[in-house]
């Protein structure tokens, strides 16, 4: 047998074995006959149920269509050769070949070719079935035929490409990938797609600048939204900046309209200080549990509910004044002091005070400050979990700084004036801890030579730091620039870069303005820094690669751009949602070009940076696109769902629960039938991945379009071969 | 020529053509040293780190970086007879801070075996290799150093092949595996007779 495998398998790429054809065919047979059998019986049952529609495999009559893509697939390999085989094999009714199989009318020749030839089974060897698949399909239904009766053979990406200069070895290898379709389609079924309802309502992750745009624009399509915010008060990133690139917009003024309007909107119900905890169900039906952490506040509706009438915060103030614990401001990056209880800053939405448990001692002295009416602070409060039914999902869970100190080179946390943009954002920002003024942190002097370090941490491969560009360090550091040169009369900015990318729209125009009003440009990647410890002033040692010469530049302060990288949370959050990443850990759209805003998971749509950096146009541009290709489930009301669900043949079944422990999306049960325990699948959370298949040692359960038989004669196929 | 009084080669040098064309860059050069430093020297984005970095560069001539240019581009004469390839302390703190994890000494390193196939290196390296030869280091133990060690506590010599010269003969086997003292030597010869 082993012998025979052997043989059977080299012997009909070569023409010449035609005397071998015989043999080889009584071998597929008898390969074949041990699949049919258990096809015969399973199959009936479930696709019976399926639709009581034609199941019964009469003669297969298969057609292969080869598409050349144009030079793509026919350029690697010998066309007219893989025809001649396809003709050659079991079940092929028909063969034809076109430039572009994909074209209207490419489309148009498997349509007719369908119908003049009774086909029962379409293959297309041509490009991956993530590309065209669905193009075939609905090429195949319009032709009369059950779209599921199309099977695609991958003959350019795991083909042509891979092996542009192996003319031979390709077109070996279309044939072995012909042969393996055509034997699944000829045991391919009818499947009918499953349509289930759509919850008219959204959950948006992250009430940043994307989370509060995506919201909106939900809102104001007439989805209820809920807005889910980890920390207490929406905004992110954005309300710390103090202006905006390249208009020097104020980054609060144009963002706070945003944020009272997320606070107004009656369609969204906002969220803070609230993580998302558990996810279930799928597009459509997702039950999510929000944990709201415990807050120690009690909002006046809140309040009402209690039966304080008048009561609850009202954003007054008086428990901070009185609060005696003293803790570093977060919002401030810690560069000013907070109490336990505590507001970011003077804007927040919801104006709404947080007890820091963590720090806070209860010594109630807030609650005395309250006072008998408002009741509002609640020392007592614990976490809530509230559970929310929504249709789609959208993640905005942003950014975070790197931990620039890894790179030890530039001293951050090891001299005082060697601060982050974050830091020197807060710094100089009128609302900040200085009220505006730029100071040295080690005496509080104005400094008057200030050091940008571009792509720190950025465009770095050594391990340490990201390998990516951060994208808008960049333009934040020419805005940092003309900012000290409008607010320090006299004061230089010299900024070390590699290159300086200013691609968005008016930014090469923004450049040239920073340059012309006096920042100073050194061509150089930062080499290390050094501290005189008298001074506290900084030595910036690099190489000028324009003049040749290496620099030891003297600056008062240092501000290092420092990398981006995904939310510590992230990892947490995309696990929930079945989101992937990518190995840098920004989450992985479904296509990075033509599906930005997807995801794989159906349902779940990524808007701004946590999908990679962006600055705020592009966010609010992701944001935008996000919200929209939420909205078009909620407003089709229904989705269909792909019939590759799992399958009980219920007369095999044992009952012993092992898949219900294995499916990774919680869609088996054991359930009571007939006075038997067997297992049955919530077809609409099934995606067909195939473990419990793969396990059931019953054997009992038949997954739909990946079939046992299928499966089997598609394995056959390749090693036996199965030419006619 | 008159009227280059006093730089007479220094302006023929500024004269000279100056374009880089195609034929002065040797791919196999990249390769080559690649293929000897171990390292991805063709991926240098020309940032300035290494220069930045270098302890020579600032009291010198030398350009670490512009030998990664060369490198990338594989300008192998420019680069092999240059005599700034000879001025690197190998202190390894370009290699450090690379941001693409390319180590540049070693770039430096391959390079000075290539320019060592076609005899182009300094005597003082060679008399180095005839120093080691000889008693097994290259700043071999001198009297003021044996007094300063004496004045320290420690032994006259080092418990090196001072002390030990029975390894002598080893050291030697591997430099003459090699062939480099007898290369040394001939190279000497010919340059100073």
């Amino acid at each position: 047998m082993a012998e025979k495998k052997a043989t059977t398998k080299k012997a009909p790429s070569k023409k010449e074995d035609t005397k071998k054809v015989a043999p080889v065919k009584q071998e597929v047979k008898k390969a074949a006959a041990p699949a049919a059998k258990p096809k015969a019986a399973p199959a009936a049952a479930p696709a019976a149920a399926a639709a009581g529609s034609t199941t019964q495999q009469g003669e297969a009559r298969i057609g292969v269509f080869i598409c050349h893509c144009g030079t793509n697939i026919a350029g690697s390999m010998d066309i007219p050769a893989v025809e001649e085989y396809a003709k050659i094999l079991p079940n092929v009714a028909y063969v034809d070949n076109y430039k572009y199989m994909c074209s209207m009318p490419g489309q148009a020749v498997i349509s007719k070719a369908v119908k003049d030839n009774h086909l029962t089974g379409v293959v297309v060897s041509a490009c991956s079935p993530r590309l065209h698949e669905p193009t075939f399909r609905t090429a195949t239904k319009e032709a009369g035929l059950n779209p599921f009766r199309f099977e695609m053979a991958n003959i350019r990406e795991q083909n042509s490409w891979v092996h542009m200069h192996d003319r031979e070895g390709s077109t070996d290898k279309a044939k072995d990938a012909i042969r393996i379709a055509v034997a699944k389609a000829s045991l391919l079924q009818d499947l009918f797609p499953k349509t289930v309802p759509v919850e008219k309502a959204a959950m948006v992750v992250g009430a940043g600048v994307a989370g509060m745009q995506a919201a909106l624009d939900l809102a104001a399509a007439g989805i209820k939204t809920y807005l889910v915010e980890a920390d207490t008060s929406i905004g992110g990133r954005m309300s710390q900046l103090d202006k905006t690139f390249p208009t020097l917009d104020c980054s609060q003024c144009i963002l706070t309209p945003k944020m009272v309007d997320v606070g107004r909107a009656s369609m969204i119900e906002l969220m803070t200080w609230s993580e998302v905890h558990e996810v279930e169900g799928y597009i459509g039906n997702f039950d999510v549990t929000v944990r709201k952490k415990a807050r120690g506040v009690i909002t006046p509706k809140e309040a009402e509910a209690r039966g304080i009438v008048g009561g609850g915060c009202n954003g007054c103030g008086d428990c901070e004044t009185a609060c005696p614990v003293v803790k570093p401001n977060e919002f401030e990056v810690g560069m000013k002091p907070r109490k336990a209880i505590y507001i970011n800053h003077p804007q927040v939405v919801p104006l709404l005070y947080t007890i820091d448990f963590n720090s806070c001692v209860k010594c109630g002295i807030c609650v005395t400050a309250c006072g008998p009416e408002k009741r509002a602070i609640d020392l007592e409060s614990k976490d809530e979990f509230v559970k929310v039914k929504v249709g789609t999902v959208i993640l905005a869970t942003g950014y975070d700084i790197f931990p620039i100190e890894k790179k030890e080179e530039w001293g951050y946390k090891r001299f005082e004036n060697v601060i982050t943009s974050l830091e020197f954002e807060r710094l100089i920002c009128a609302s900040g801890p200085t009220g505006g003024h730029l100071i040295r942190p080690s005496d509080g002097e104005t400094p008057k030579r200030v050091a940008f370090v571009l792509c720190a941490g950025s465009r770095d491969n050594t391990g340490t730091g990201k390998p990516y560009c951060s994208r808008f360090c960049c333009m934040y550091s020419l805005k940092h620039a003309h900012q000290i040169i409008e607010k320090i009369p006299g004061c230089i900015p010299y900024i070390f870069y590699m290159d300086i990318r200013s691609f968005g729209k008016m930014y090469e125009e923004f450049y040239y303005r920073i340059q012309d009003e006096g920042a100073k440009f050194i061509r150089g990647r930062v080499a290390n820094i050094i501290e005189d410890k008298k001074t506290k002033n900084l030595h910036v040692m690099t190489d000028d690669t324009l003049l040749d010469r290496p620099i030891d530049m003297e600056v008062d302060m240092v501000v290092l751009a420092a990398a981006v990288q995904p939310k510590e949370d992230t990892n947490r959050t995309r696990k929930l949602f079945g989101v992937s990443c990518s190995s840098d850990g920004w989450l992985l759209e479904a296509h990075p070009k033509l599906n930005p805003c997807g995801t794989t998971t159906a349902g779940v749509f990524l808007a701004g940076v946590c999908q990679g950096p962006k600055d705020i146009p592009d966010t609010v541009a992701s944001a935008e696109g996000a919200a929209s290709a939420a909205s078009i489930p909620i407003h089709m009301g229904e989705v269909e769902l792909e019939p590759y669900f799992a399958t009980c043949i219920e007369e095999k079944c044992a009952g012993c629960g092992m898949c219900v422990n294995l499916c990774p999306y919680s869609a088996l049960a054991l359930v009571e039938k007939n006075g038997r325990t067997v297992m049955e699948v919530t077809e609409a959370k099934c995606k067909g991945c195939g473990t419990c298949g793969g396990f059931c040692p019953g054997g009992a359960i038949w997954m739909n379009h990946f079939t046992t038989p299928q499966i089997v004669a598609q394995i056959d196929a390749f090693l036996l071969g199965g030419e006619q | 020529m008159a009227r280059t009084k006093g730089y007479p080669e220094a302006l023929e040098k500024k004269l000279s053509e100056q374009r880089f064309f195609r034929e002065d860059s040797n791919p196999e050069f990249t390769k080559n040293v690649k293929a000897i430093s171990r390292t991805i020297a063709h991926m240098c984005y020309q940032c300035g780190t290494c220069t930045g970095s270098c302890p020579s560069a600032p009291r010198s001539s030398y350009r670490i970086r512009k030998f990664m240019r060369r490198a990338v581009l594989g300008l192998e004469n420019e680069a092999l007879t240059d005599p700034d390839l000879w001025l690197c302390t190998t202190c390894y703190s370009c290699s450090d801070r690379c941001p693409r994890d390319i180590i540049p000494t070693d770039v430096i390193m391959s390079m000075r075996n290539l320019a060592f196939k076609r005899d182009i290196v300094p005597v003082n390296f060679l008399k180095t290799v005839q120093a080691i030869y000889s008693s097994g280091h290259g700043v071999p133990n001198n009297d003021v150093n044996r007094a300063a060690r004496e004045k320290l506590g420690l032994t006259r010599d080092p418990p090196t092949t001072h002390m030990y010269p029975e390894y002598m003969p080893g050291i030697r086997k591997i430099i003459d595996h090699y062939k480099l003292k007898a290369e040394a030597d001939r190279i000497v010869k010919e340059r100073e007779g």
